[in-house]
Formats: C-alpha cells, sequence, structure tokens
C-alpha cells in the first residue's frame, strides 16, 4: 500500500491557535463525525539522513520521512566518499552526520508528517503528532493542522477520524513546544512515542515526549550500543511498554530458530548446547546479542563471562561462556564480518550456529543464514558426524512504518516478556 | 537431564492481538456450555496473557446465584485445570462476576445495564461488551430483542453480541431470525458461532489451498473427480436426547459444521485475508450449490439411525433405547448425501457428505480424489492403479496425506500406492487451542472472519430445503435405515456412491 496524504492540505496556524482550532475542527467542522477513541501516535521524525541526501542533491525532494529506495539506494553510494567502512548501514547515524559535512543547500519542500501510511491510518489514530527538526538549528516554530479520515477501502467507512498536527522548526523551538504537545496528548487514550531516530540524540527530547506510562518505541540499532541497551534497560526497568524495532526485525530469526525445534523428536536437543555462534553485519553487536539473550533466556543459561576479542574484522567480536541448567558450559560468540553490501540498519544478522550434544545420539548442528548473505564461516569446520540442520532465514520486507502498524495492531500495553527477559541479558553479555 | 516437553523457543512468538478492555456477559451462564467451555476457554486466553487486565465476566442466568458462588461454580468444574494454576485462577476469578437475569423481564434488563456500568468503574472495561447468547435456540430473537431494547447494543463499535448454533431450524426460520438479529444490531456486531470454524484444521484448508502455489492450480473439476467429506463420532446421544430429537444429524452436524467444510474446500480464492472477502467467496460457493437431485432428493441422500451393537462385554443401546428418546423415533443419527455445486470450477464433481453417531472412529476428514493417470502403463499392484488422494485430516491426528503411485521395489515396472504425510503433532508438537478459545477470542477483537454471515447462514439452509421439506411432508420416502452401532452406516449409504463407481474411503 502507497502512503497516503492528508485529505485536506494542512493549515499553517500559530502554535497558539491550534488547540482552538482542533476543538472548533470537532465540535463544529467535523460534526456528525466521530473521533476514534484509539490512541496517540507522537513521532519523534529528524529524517537526518534523508534531509542532508536532499540537501547535498543526491535524491530529489521533498522530505517525506519514509525510508524511500532511492533514498537507501543513494545513501549505500555515498558510503566510500565519506570514508566510512564498506560495512555501514545506510541508517548508521554516522553516515548522516558524515553526509552533514560536504557542501550543499538544496532547499525542498518538507511534508513530513503528512504523509500517512496506510497500514497506520488503518488503524485509525485519533491525534498524529509528528516532531520534525529541521538541520537549521535557528528554525522557528511552524505548527501544521489537518482532519483526516481513512478511505473506505481501509475501513474507514465509519467515518471514525482523526487529525493530524505537524510541529516543526530547529531543536530550540521544537523544546518550546512541549508544553503544547502536552496539551494535544489526551490522558484518556494511550499513547505511543516513536522515537524515530538515533539514541545518541540529546536525551531531553526523549526524556520530555514519553514519560511512563507512555509506549515508547525505539530502534535500538540506532546509536553507540551500550547507550542503546542501557536506555532500553532504565525504560522497561520503570514499567514502561518498550517496543524495539530492532528487536521486532528479529522475529524471522527467532521464528526459523523455533521451527528447527518444533518436531518432538529434536526438543531434547535443545538440553545439550554447547555452542552458539551469532555473526553481524558491521561492528554494531546490539541485534546479535539480543538474539543469543533471547536464546539464553528461553533455555535457562546462567552468564558466566563475556569479553571482547580482537578479530579481523570491521569491530571486535564478543566471547562469553554461559552455564546451562545443567552445569555444562555453553560458548558463544558473536563476530562482526564485513559486507559489500549491507542491509538498512547496522547489525543486521547474517548468520547463526548452533551445537548441541545430546547423550546417546549423534550431536546436532542448526545453522540459520540470511537469504542475502552468505554463511561460509559457520558452515566451516568439523561438522561432518553431525546431523545437520540448515535453513535460510527471510528477511522482512516491511517497512519501518509497516513495523510500527503491527505494533500497533498489537496494542500491547506493556513490554514483551521475552524482550524484558533479553535486553538485561543482552546488556550483560556487552562487554566494557 | 528430563526431556523437554514444550518447545522453549516457541514461548512467546505469537504476537497476538491484544484484546481491547471488555466485559464479556454470558446468558446462560448456569448452563452446561459455560463450564464446559466458555470458562475454559476464557482462562485459558487469561493465561496464554491475551486478555487484558482490564477485563470482566458476567454471567447471567435466572437462577439466584451471587458473585461468590458462581466462582465457586466455576472454579469446581475446573478443578483440574486449576490445580495447576491456583494463582492465575485467583486472578482471573476476580474478574469474574454474576447477575441473575431474565431476558424476558424489562427491569431485569434495567438492573443489567446498571450492574454492568458499575463493572465498567471497578474494572475499567471502558464500555466495550460481548453479550454471549447460551440461550436455548428459542431465545436468540428474544434475546437479541431484550438487549437492543435497553440500549445495549446501540453502540456498534462497542457493544457485540455472539450467538451459538442452530441459527433457525430451515431456511424459512433462519430468515425470520436474521430479520430480528438485523433489527437489532448491525451485521457487523453479529456472531454467529460454529466452533468448527475455530479448529486449527478447518482454518488450515484455506492456508494450504491459497498458500501453497501446487495445489490451487487443480483444485477443480479438470483434476479432481470428486470430494468426501466425512464427520463421525463414536459417541451417541448421550445426554443431548432432548434437543437431537428435534435436530438430526442434519441439523446437529450437517447445515452447519460439514457445510462450512465444504465452503473452505470449494470457495474461490478471496482477493485478500479479509473477513468479508473470505465470506463473501463461501456464501457465493454455498449459493452455487444444490442436492445432486433436488426434485427426487430421496435419491441422493440417506438418512440411518443407530441400532443396538457393540460386543457381547460392551453392548451398546440402539437409539431409540437411549434415556429420553422416542421408543419409535424417526430422528436419524446418520446421513450421508451427494452435492452438486454448479460453478465454473466444480461443475460435475460430486461433493459426497456423511456424518453420523456411534461409527467405528471418531475422526472428521475431506478426502479429494483426483482423476486417474490417462493410459495405465504400468501393472497395479493392487490389480488397478489407486487415484491419487489428498486427505486433509481435521480431528483425530490431524494432518494431511498424499497417496500417489511409486515403482514397487523389485524387477519389473509394477506400481503400489503409498502415503505422504504431514502430521500437526509430528511437526508442531504443540496442542493447538480449543476451537473456543480463538473464537471467544476474535469475538471480542471484532474480527468476523470466522463466524458465519447471515447469507452464508441462509444460503446453508437453503441448500437443504428440499430434504428438510421431504422429511416434513413425507418421511417415507427417506426413511431411517438402521446401522448396527460401530459399523459405517447403512448399506445405503454405500449403494450411493456405488451408483456412481466409487466407495467412501475407509479411514
Amino acid at each position: 500500500m502507497s502512503p497516503q496524504l492528508t485529505l485536506q492540505a494542512p493549515l499553517d496556524l500559530p502554535p497558539e491557535e491550534v488547540n482552538p482550532y482542533l476543538h472548533r475542527l470537532w465540535t463544529h467542522d467535523l460534526e456528525g463525525s466521530t473521533g476514534a477513541a484509539t490512541f496517540t501516535l507522537v513521532v519523534w521524525e529528524p529524517s537526518w539522513l534523508e534531509q542532508q541526501m536532499v540537501r547535498i542533491g543526491r535524491v530529489d525532494g521533498p522530505i517525506t520521512g519514509l525510508l524511500r529506495s532511492e533514498l537507501l539506494d543513494a545513501a549505500r553510494q555515498a558510503v566510500p566518499e565519506t570514508g566510512l567502512p564498506y560495512s555501514t548501514a545506510p541508517m548508521d547515524p554516522r553516515l548522516a552526520w558524515a553526509i552533514g559535512q560536504k557542501e550543499g543547500n538544496h532547499r525542498p519542500e518538507d511534508l513530513r508528517g503528512q504523509f500517512v501510511e496506510s497500514a497506520i491510518s488503518a488503524h485509525m489514530p485519533r491525534r498524529l503528532i509528528t516532531l520534525a527538526p529541521t538541520l537549521d538549528p535557528g528554525h522557528p516554530l511552524e505548527t501544521l493542522v489537518a482532519a483526516y479520515c481513512p478511505l473506505p477501502e481501509e475501513g474507514g467507512a465509519g467515518a471514525a477520524c482523526g487529525d493530524v498536527v505537524v510541529l516543526r522548526g530547529g531543536m530550540g523551538a521544537l523544546k518550546q513546544s512541549l508544553d503544547l504537545i502536552g496539551s494535544l496528548v489526551d490522558d484518556t487514550l494511550p499513547c505511543w512515542v516513536w522515537w524515530n531516530s538515533s539514541l545518541d540524540e540529546p536525551s531531553e527530547m526523549l526524556e520530555a515526549l514519553a514519560p511512563v506510562p507512555r509506549r515508547l518505541v525505539i530502534d535500538s540499532s540506532l546509536g553507540e550500543p551500550r547507550r542503546c541497551l542501557d536506555l532500553m534497560l532504565a525504560r522497561i526497568s520503570a514499567g514502561q511498554a518498550v517496543n524495539d524495532l530492532n528487536w521486532l526485525r528479529l522475529r524471522t530469526w527467532r521464528e526459523s530458530l523455533a521451527m528447527v525445534f518444533d518436531p518432538p523428536s529434536r526438543r531434547d536437543a535443545l538440553g545439550h548446547v554447547v555452542q552458539l555462534d551469532i555473526d553481524v553485519e558491521g561492528d554494531h553487536p546490539v541485534k546479535g546479542l539480543l538474539l543469543a539473550a533471547w536464546i539464553a533466556d528461553r533455555l535457562g543459561w546462567h552468564l558466566i563471562t563475556s569479553y571482547a576479542v580482537e578479530v579481523d574484522g570491521p569491530g571486535p567480536g564478543i566471547t562469553a561462556e554461559f552455564e546451562r541448567t545443567d552445569g555444562v558450559a555453553v560458548q558463544f560468540t558473536l563476530m562482526p564480518v564485513p559486507m559489500g553490501a549491507p542491509k538498512t540498519h547496522p547489525g543486521a544478522i547474517v548468520g547463526m550456529r548452533l551445537i548441541c550434544e545430546p547423550q546417546q545420539r549423534p550431536p546436532l548442528c542448526v545453522i540459520l543464514c540470511s537469504e542475502s548473505g552468505g554463511c561460509m564461516r559457520l558452515e566451516s569446520g568439523g561438522m561432518a558426524s553431525m546431523e545437520l540442520a540448515e535453513g535460510v532465514v527471510p528477511l522482512p520486507e516491511e517497512s519501518e512504518e509497516m513495523e510500527m502498524a503491527r505494533l500497533l495492531s498489537g496494542g500491547h500495553d506493556s513490554t514483551s516478556p521475552l524482550l524484558a527477559a533479553a535486553a538485561p541479558l543482552a546488556a550483560s553479555l556487552l562487554p566494557g | 537431564m528430563t526431556a523437554i516437553l514444550t518447545n522453549p523457543l516457541r514461548v512467546g512468538l505469537r504476537q497476538e492481538r491484544v484484546i481491547s478492555p471488555q466485559c464479556i456477559v454470558i446468558f446462560g451462564a448456569s448452563g452446561d456450555l459455560t463450564h464446559r467451555k466458555l470458562i475454559p476457554a476464557l482462562f485459558e486466553l487469561f493465561r496464554q496473557r491475551r486478555l487484558p487486565s482490564e477485563f470482566a465476566v458476567l454471567g447471567c442466568a435466572r437462577r439466584p446465584w451471587s458473585d461468590e458462588e458462581f466462582r465457586e461454580k466455576m472454579g469446581a468444574a475446573l478443578a483440574d485445570e486449576i490445580a495447576s494454576h491456583r494463582t492465575a485462577w485467583e486472578q482471573f476469578a476476580q474478574g469474574l462476576f454474576y447477575e441473575p437475569v431474565d431476558l424476558q423481564q424489562p427491569d431485569h434488563l434495567v438492573r443489567l445495564g446498571q450492574r454492568l456500568e458499575s463493572i465498567d468503574r471497578l474494572r475499567a472495561t471502558r464500555g466495550n461488551r460481548t453479550f454471549y447468547l447460551s440461550v436455548s435456540p428459542e431465545f436468540y430473537g428474544s434475546g437479541c430483542r431484550a438487549l437492543a431494547g435497553a440500549g445495549l447494543l446501540a453502540d456498534a463499535e462497542r457493544s457485540r453480541v455472539v450467538i451459538e448454533k442452530p441459527f433457525g431450524r430451515d431456511y424459512a426460520s433462519a430468515q425470520a431470525l436474521n430479520k430480528v438479529v438485523q433489527a437489532c444490531a448491525k451485521e457487523s456486531q453479529v456472531f454467529r458461532i460454529d466452533h468448527y470454524l475455530g479448529k486449527e484444521t478447518v482454518q488450515n484448508i484455506l492456508v494450504l489451498r491459497f498458500a501453497n502455489t501446487i495445489f490451487e492450480p487443480i483444485w477443480n473439476r479438470n483434476y479432481i473427480s470428486s470430494v468426501q467429506i466425512t464427520a463421525a463420532e463414536t459417541v451417541g446421544v448421550e445426554e443431548r436426547a432432548g434437543y437431537y430429537e428435534s435436530s438430526g444429524a442434519l441439523r446437529d452436524m450437517v447445515q452447519n459444521h460439514l457445510t462450512q467444510i465444504l465452503a473452505l474446500t470449494a470457495m474461490e480464492a478471496p482477493g485478500r485475508f479479509d473477513p468479508e472477502a473470505i465470506r463473501n467467496e463461501k456464501a457465493k460457493v454455498l449459493q452455487s450449490a444444490s442436492l445432486a437431485n433436488e426434485e427426487e432428493p430421496w435419491k441422493c441422500c440417506v438418512r440411518g439411525q443407530y441400532a443396538a451393537g457393540g460386543s457381547m462385554a460392551r453392548p451398546l443401546p440402539g437409539y431409540r433405547q437411549e434415556p429420553g428418546v422416542n421408543a419409535n423415533s424417526t430422528t436419524e443419527t446418520y446421513v450421508a448425501m451427494k452435492v452438486a455445486i454448479n460453478n465454473w470450477r466444480w461443475q460435475g464433481v460430486p461433493f459426497y457428505l456423511r456424518t453420523g453417531k456411534r461409527l467405528p472412529k471418531r475422526l472428521s476428514e475431506v478426502v479429494l480424489t483426483f482423476r486417474e493417470a490417462p493410459v495405465h502403463l504400468f501393472d497395479a499392484a493392487g490389480g488397478a492403479p489407486t487415484p491419487n488422494q489428498l486427505i486433509l485430516r481435521i480431528q483425530p491426528d490431524e494432518g494431511a496425506e498424499f497417496k500417489f503411485e511409486v515403482k514397487a521395489p523389485g524387477s519389473g515396472m509394477r506400481s503400489r500406492p503409498v502415503d505422504m504425510a504431514f502430521s500437526y503433532d509430528e511437526s508442531f508438537g504443540e496442542p493447538s487451542d480449543e476451537g473456543y478459545v480463538r473464537l471467544l477470542a476474535d469475538a471480542m477483537l471484532g474480527d468476523p472472519t470466522l463466524f458465519t454471515r447471515s447469507d452464508e447462514v441462509e444460503a446453508a439452509w437453503r441448500l437443504y430445503t428440499p430434504l428438510l421439506a421431504l422429511i416434513e411432508e413425507s418421511p417415507w420416502q427417506l426413511p431411517v435405515q438402521p446401522y448396527e452401532a460401530r459399523t459405517w452406516g447403512p448399506a445405503a449409504a454405500d449403494g450411493l456412491l456405488a451408483r456412481d463407481g466409487l466407495i467412501w474411503r475407509r479411514p
């Protein structure tokens, strides 16, 4: 489904006029239509990469806030010019920063917040508030307001409508708009805050936008790994419902591994794992650590030690030792591997290997490989005597917005228990 | 180390949709279905963390129980389950309430409304309500009227009504009931339940057909010669004589369960996985279906009734000897029939449906028999090559099986049939949820995909109208034929297929 624009042109209003206008809209103009009693979605939408790429003329405007394929292609092409390693993913915040050092002064139209992904609008958000920081830190605050109704084919025939509010400006102006945002969030409805950017950004805005009990959506692949994990852990510990898109993108890996052990004849082997290896793209280990932590938690392993190791790759590797419930040691290695064509987000999984040594049965070696990568390293060495179970893990083809829509459709008001269990273990696995 | 019984990596993997804060109101809460199926299903949902914390169950019936008595009775019915999940039960039971209600008494409805408002405040259920009519079928219409009269169905977004089967006794009564129900609530609020559709394997028919490319191109008259749908029970009428005497196998099993399986097996591919798209296709195929001989239905249908049987050690009474059954009863406990689907895909392909009580095995299955190879090149070990068959096993031993010919080992070129089998147990090793778990969750989520729409119900009744009319008006033309308990039905049922040169599959 292609994203849709709001059905009416957004109205540019002074900030102090926004609330009175919305009140008028719902009590007079849209009389007879029901405001959907659903949720508020607040999106922090800097789209730094897109803004920078448009500014230097590598992609055409307008700025939409959506991850268009031409934007990703142009970003991949720009990686070598910035001096970053080839393994740098297009969404790596370092790339946007490096492109920011280049000359260029294109000033396209900015439509952030005005495109509503059909999958999201199908859930009929009552209010969609987008904060769109500009490259120019001194840009004054602009507030745009529009009502919208989902199209009939999206199930919008009941005319349960919502409204869209866009706050655009420099960081200083946006900080001054926080009171306005507070007044726009209806406390009687659930509120989701989607931090659609790097977690390395100054924390005041995140703190202000996403207090408990608002449901927070982050992406732990964007930002310095320790900071990503610590922030996630702190929020979960504080009782906030945290959803991590990086964790959600692990879905196909978790599903594929679970499938290997669905046949009851293989179940017993899960109690006899002796080795776990995970290869990740580039130098961002969080996704690999979350996968390892999930496995360890589900199988009841206890972490003994974890340390960084120098390897011939784009970053340090991680080696750890777990203890199984029966006291036997499990060796874990996370290896960063260079990639010529990395996936969109940093630290995508390339492959994983799980070796089990059940009693009185031949060892079992499970190798799962990413659809787009090779697993030569994991497939090499000493497995001739083992029962081999190999699988290819499909790449999820969904955009960020589709992932977000999936979250909204779930309606979960607490952190997934699996993520809540895996996050602290992943944080412990990260050395230093 | 002890063997791992469940797959620990599977736990919590499905990202389930979460049900909105909700109060489910069960009318007929003192009845059998509530403690046998509904409360266990809701407790299962609670244990799977699929119910929100803002959740309540309000049991309603005429008996003057208190909340505490209702909790105790439900707890007693689930004693075994609770023994291993006591803490969960204690939390769940806090959300169980009871209100004595007679749906025919307007003042009771007023009181019910007030009670619901107080539950909304106590449990933060936000006015979202699902009313479950687990009452005698003659009260479905009046129950809906009473709820609508009290304004409890006025909010189409927040109130739903679930209606148990049977929905009507025939085409006319189903139409009349639909009119009443639709005058009380929008179609989107009405959930007509058929618990067969909650079964994993019934839903799997859709996935097997429409998620694979190998089946759909051959799923038609060019490749399939016949289809058999069987739902066999080993049990007799048990304690249901009162109901069964007036319904019989045709109304109890065929019009709903078997017809739903027929629709899923024969429908066209929906444009998208969307409740209305799926129900449109089901309704369309049922509208194309008819008895193979509508003018003379006795020629395409067999009715039977089980007679005494069993073994010397464990003799089984005949239907007429069962408690509560008329000694001269002509109610059928077995029915077999030939149905035609008059559309482009299925023209000329007979669909044989059969169901019965006190048969040798408990099973439900769909058998698609493919056309024979045009030329028999090889000797067949069995004398003649066995036609390819795809068998979808709905219960027990859920799965699928494909029969095809291979070369028998040894010199020469003899063929013999083999099976390629898929078993849910072997592949997944996890018990699937009881049908009511899935269906209750879907109803509370407002997802009608697995519920029957008004036009589907009417089309299903219309299909059997000639037969029902015949049984009503000239039953001697289609008498119930006795069959010995624990046999595969009357001989005439075999004759029904023999006329087409076919035999029933012996599972």
